[in-house]
Formats: structure tokens, sequence, C-alpha cells
């Protein structure tokens, strides 16, 4: 048996997948247990977009800079995972021109790179751009592929020693006095349970963070924040096209491969497993959408789907409003049991700053000095996740 | 609005008989099969296994056989089955994990023996319309290759599992490597590279041990063209050959 300490991560989203790349470059023991395939819960079904930060540069600087740092250093470390083409914010009426002003000294303030393009030229980049538009300002926008982003980090992990359990479902928690030591599991392969042992449990289950929580008898203040996302049958943009105004439902259209996806909207659920979508939630989107695009109104409709964000949650706060950044939770700390703490909050673009800070977290209340070393390493092939 | 279907799926693990059993769900009217998958998973039985993650066809992970033929999930409508029962089965030419989930190892490294890059430079159309340039921002840190793409190829596995040739033996190197082979080769002008590449595909279980079914680039959901590739990797391997025997 290894004398280095063994941390047991729930969840094999961005979160999970870059906290289990992060500890085994540290040296620690990792295993990982996901319930189903990688990437299969919220980060999955995405809007797939590698944020500049631009859409929260006015009113979350916080969420604003944290996405743009962590932006170029995923450029750096998984070039095989993006598709770089840039966004553009566009204003469509004189109130969104108006708003061109703060947002260009948000981009200035967050240290996003951005500049405004003349409008003819927008539209030759992007021939199905509403033709009456005001303004475009270009941002360094991207594009990731969800499970290829997962399976970077794992594939990397792995070769640093991690072990990875997909199709193995928590049943419950083991305890010894008040804390964690050990989860038990349900392997849906072989339909055995068994019990593994753990200095340290990491709740990276996102959505579904308060529901592993309750198990250990704690509270998470993770809010399930509902948005749903239409996908078209064709691509119709080269760039991530953004509303330039403050973040607002179906203000958004992200290209990928050979589709388009609208998003999004923003509600509360209850739980996040096989959410219902509201047509009238549809309806809005394709509204806003072919404000931004007017080909859209034409366009097929390929899928449609909705999935709940981990955000953390503000009493007498609108969902919409919610901040878009994250936070460890010592459990211990906070009165309630040892040996879990939880990540939640934040988003796919920055996992890695997530896997940083909680990682933190696990080596302090381990006593390990270990430095983060993920923002220089570059991943291997996802493809090595099978190796 | 929303749907009544039926879904009959292969069930199984490494240790039971394969059994079929029916699951009756609602889901909303623009639902697609995989949706469906899903809620017999959260309504009926948290033990079905399947593959899923980004629902709009660019992981590649869900792939299955519907009604016997390969199709993802995520982007296959329940309304075009109305009326019919939905038969899920898992591909074929893969060991089976359980369920609806395949042991996709040897194949990804397969994809890997060319060093197939998943995403291509410089894109010049959107849909017909010709696009222009734009220059990175001005931003060192965030320079850019502007208009990049994924490649077509979401390495789903369905070529394999519609292959006769792969059916008749596991050990071909199968319709999506050799096609990655082939896209590698039109992405560099290096001759060192571009003779080990050739070297890949001209083996016995390369591009000559494809019957030239095509069923492949039939079943292909990305336009790949994977049967296209292999012809065109003959005739390439062959015009070598030529030049090499002249050369001697």
């Amino acid at each position: 048996m290894s004398s280095k300490p063994h941390v047991l991560i729930i969840g094999a989203g961005s979160t999970g997948s870059a906290t289990a790349h992060d500890l085994a470059l540290r040296g620690l023991r990792v295993t990982v247990i996901e319930r189903g395939e990688i990437a299969s819960g919220t980060t999955g079904r995405n809007h797939c977009l590698l944020h500049s930060g631009g859409r929260y540069c006015v009113n979350d600087q916080e969420g604003a800079i944290e996405c743009i740092q962590e932006n170029l250093i995923l450029r750096r470390i998984m070039p095989h995972a993006l598709e770089l083409n840039d966004g553009l914010f566009v204003a469509l009426d004189d109130e969104d021109y108006a708003f061109q002003e703060k947002f260009l000294a948000g981009c200035q303030e967050c240290h996003i790179p951005a500049r405004e393009i003349p409008v003819e030229q927008a539209l030759r980049i992007e021939p199905f751009l509403n033709p009456n538009i005001k303004g475009a300002v270009q941002v360094p926008d991207g594009v990731f592929e969800p499970w290829r982003f997962c399976t970077s980090f794992l594939a990397t992990a792995k070769k640093n020693g991690a072990t990875i359990r997909n199709f193995t479902e928590v049943s419950d928690l083991v305890f010894q006095g008040n804390s964690v030591a050990g989860v038990r599991v349900f392997d849906h392969r072989t339909g055995k349970t068994e019990t593994l042992g753990a200095d340290l449990v990491v709740n990276a289950t996102g959505a579904w963070a308060g529901m592993l929580a309750a198990m250990a008898n704690v509270d998470v203040p993770v809010a399930p924040t509902a948005g749903v996302m239409v996908t078209l049958g064709k691509r119709f943009n080269n760039m991530v096209i953004n509303r330039m105004h403050r973040p607002h439902d179906g203000d958004i259209v992200v290209p990928i491969r050979n589709t388009s996806i609208i998003g999004t909207t923003s509600w509360r659920v209850t739980s996040p497993d096989a959410i219902e979508i509201p047509q009238d939630q549809i309806d809005t989107m394709m509204c806003a959408g072919e404000l931004l695009m007017p080909i859209l109104r034409q366009a097929r409709q390929r899928g449609v789907m909705a999935v709940a964000r981990p955000l953390i949650a503000s009493a007498n706060i609108d969902a919409r409003d919610f901040s878009r950044t994250f936070e460890a939770f010592n459990h211990r700390k906070q009165g309630g049991a040892a040996g879990i703490i939880t990540i939640s909050g934040g988003k796919t673009t920055t996992a890695r700053g997530m896997a940083e800070k909680v990682s933190d977290v696990v080596c302090a209340e381990l006593g390990i000095n270990a430095e983060c070393k993920t923002k220089t390493t570059p991943l291997v092939s996802y493809r090595d996740f099978y190796n | 609005m929303s749907l009544n279907v039926t879904l009959k799926i292969l069930r199984s693990r490494p240790h039971q008989a394969q059994r079929y059993e029916t699951f009756n769900v609602n889901v909303p009217d623009a639902a697609n099969v995989l949706d469906a998958i899903e809620q017999a998973w959260a309504q009926h039985d948290r033990d079905l296994m399947f593959r899923h993650a980004c629902h709009h066809a660019s992981c590649g992970t869900c792939a299955v056989r519907i009604n016997g033929a390969e199709k993802l999930p995520c982007i296959a409508p329940v309304r075009e089955y109305i009326g019919l029962e939905i038969k899920i089965e898992p591909l074929k030419n893969f060991p089976i994990v359980g369920d609806l989930v395949v042991d996709v190892a040897s194949f990804f490294q397969k994809q890997e023996a060319s060093d197939f890059t998943i995403t291509r430079p410089t894109e010049n159309e959107l849909d017909g319309r010709p696009i222009a340039h734009t220059d990175g921002l001005d931003s060192e840190s965030a320079a850019i290759v502007p208009f990049n793409r994924f490649e077509n190829c979401i390495e789903c596995g369905i070529c394999l599992s519609a292959c006769p040739t792969m059916a008749a033996d596991h050990k071909f190197f199968g319709p999506a490597a050799l096609a990655a082979v082939k896209r590698q080769l039109d992405k560099t002008t290096d001759a060192n590279e571009r003779a080990k590449l050739l070297q890949l595909a001209d083996d016995e279980q390369g591009v000559w041990r494809c019957h030239s079914a095509w069923e492949c680039t039939e079943a292909c959901p990305q336009n790949v063209f994977p049967a296209e590739s292999i012809m065109a990797l003959r005739q390439e391997i062959t015009a070598q050959r030529f030049k090499n025997f002249f050369r001697r």
C-alpha cells in the first residue's frame, strides 16, 4: 500500500477531471468515481463556449478576470481540444450601442483583449449576421469540445498514476466518528458493491453537489440553475456571436463543428436529473437568436437540451445574476463533517482554476506542501485515456 | 406536446445473458432518441448503461444501432419513429462493457497511430457563402490562428460497426483510422512524415484488407467519407510504388 495520501474525487465533469490532474501532478494518490460516462452531466450539455470573459466584464468582473486568465492557459495546455475563431459582441440597437463604451472599458479593466471592428468588416466575416447592427467588438472567445476537454485532463492524470472509474456510482459515505473515511460504490459493470477508503473526499459533482453533501449532513449553497440550448442543423457563424448588453436569454450563438447553438435561459430547478424543457423557453431563444442572425428563423432545429449549472446561490438575487465564480467549501471548518471538501460554482472555462483552488485546500487539509503546476503543464492526448 | 415512445433496449453484462427490455417513456416532441434513452434511465432503471456527453453530435460517445442501423441518437428525432418500436442495440464489432456501452480502447489506439489532430486550419466559407479573414487580436498572449474547425470525424465508431471487413477480422485497421491517415497526409508536405503515414496504411491489415463495401461512407453521420479515403490511399501508395520502381 502506498504511503501517499489517497484522495477520492467524485464526479468526472470538467471540475473533477481537472482536479484529478492537479492532485496527481502534485504527487497524491487519486481515484475518480463517476456514475456514468465522462462529461455526461453539466459539462457535456454545454454551450462549449471558451469564455473570453466579455460576457461578464461589466457586471461580474471577478468572473470575467477568471475567464480570460483561464482562456489563455487552456490555449497553451490543450490546443487539441479547442476551436479558436474569436467572438464578436454586436450592438443591435442604440441602447446596445450605448453599452459598447462600458463594454470596452470593462474589457480593459479585466485585461480582455478587445477591439472595435467596422460593421462592414464584421458582415464580411459573418455573412449571416443581422445587417442592421450598429457596432461590433472582437474578443478572444473560443469553443471547446466538452468530452475531449475532460478526457484530456483525465488521460494526463492517469499517466501520473490516477485511477479513473466511470460507470461507478456512490451509494453512501463511510464515516469514522464525524469524519468521512471513504465511500460505498456500486460498479454498474460488475453489479458489485465495494468500499473505497480515502484520506479525503472531494465532492466535484457540480449541480448534484447538494445531494452528496446531504449524505455527509452538510449544506452547500449550490443552486442548480437550468439553461436551455437549441442546436441547429447547420453552422451559420464563424465566430461566437454575442449581443452587446448585460447577459440575457438567447443572446449568444456559439458555433461548433457543423452546428450553431443558441443559448441560453436561466431558471432554478430542484433536481438536476432529466430536466423538463418548457416550450416557451425554446420559443424565447429562437426569437432572440433571430435578432442576432435573421437566417436562424429558417434553420432546422436539430436538438434541444437543458442542463443545470452549479451556481453558488446568494439570497435575494435572481438566478441570472448569481456570480459565475467558484468556491471551495471545507465542511470541517464550517462545523460540519471532516474529510470532505466541496468545490462548486464556476464554469468549464475556469475548471483548471477551480481545480487549483480545491487542490490547495486539499493539500492544506492533508498537511502537504506541493505547488500547483497545471498552468504550464501541457496535457497529453485525450486518446491516451484509453491506454 | 409530448410523445409516448416504446424503447426495446438490448441489455447485457459480461456475466449475464443478453435480453431485450422494453421501456415506455414520455418525451417532448422535439426530443431525440438519446433523450428517450435518458428518460428510461431516469424514470425506470438507474442501472441502464449508456454513453453520452455533448448531445449535439460533437463528442461521438453515444453511437448505437437504432432499428438495426448505426446512428447518433443525439440527433435522431424520436418523431421519425412514430408508431414504431425503437430497438436500440450497442455498436457491433466492439467488445461490450454493459448494455449500450462498448469498449472503445483499441479503436482510440488505432486513431492515435497517425497522430490524427482533430482540428484543421483555415475555412473559407459558411454554408456556401465566402467569409473574409480577420487578424488575430492585438495581444501577443492571445495571438491565435483565425478560423479553424474541428475535423469532421467525431470518432464515434459507427463506421467500424457498419464495416463487414471489421466483422470478419478485428485486426483490420478500420475505416476511421484509415480516414485519419488520409487527413493527416493532406495536412503535411513533409516527405518523411508522408512516407510514415503511407507505410501505416500500406499493410495487409490496412487499405488492402478493405472489401470496398462502402458501408462506412454510407453510415458516417459526419461526411467523413472513409471509403473514399481508403481508395485515395490505395492510389497514392500504388503511385509511390511505381515511382520507387523506376527510381531503382
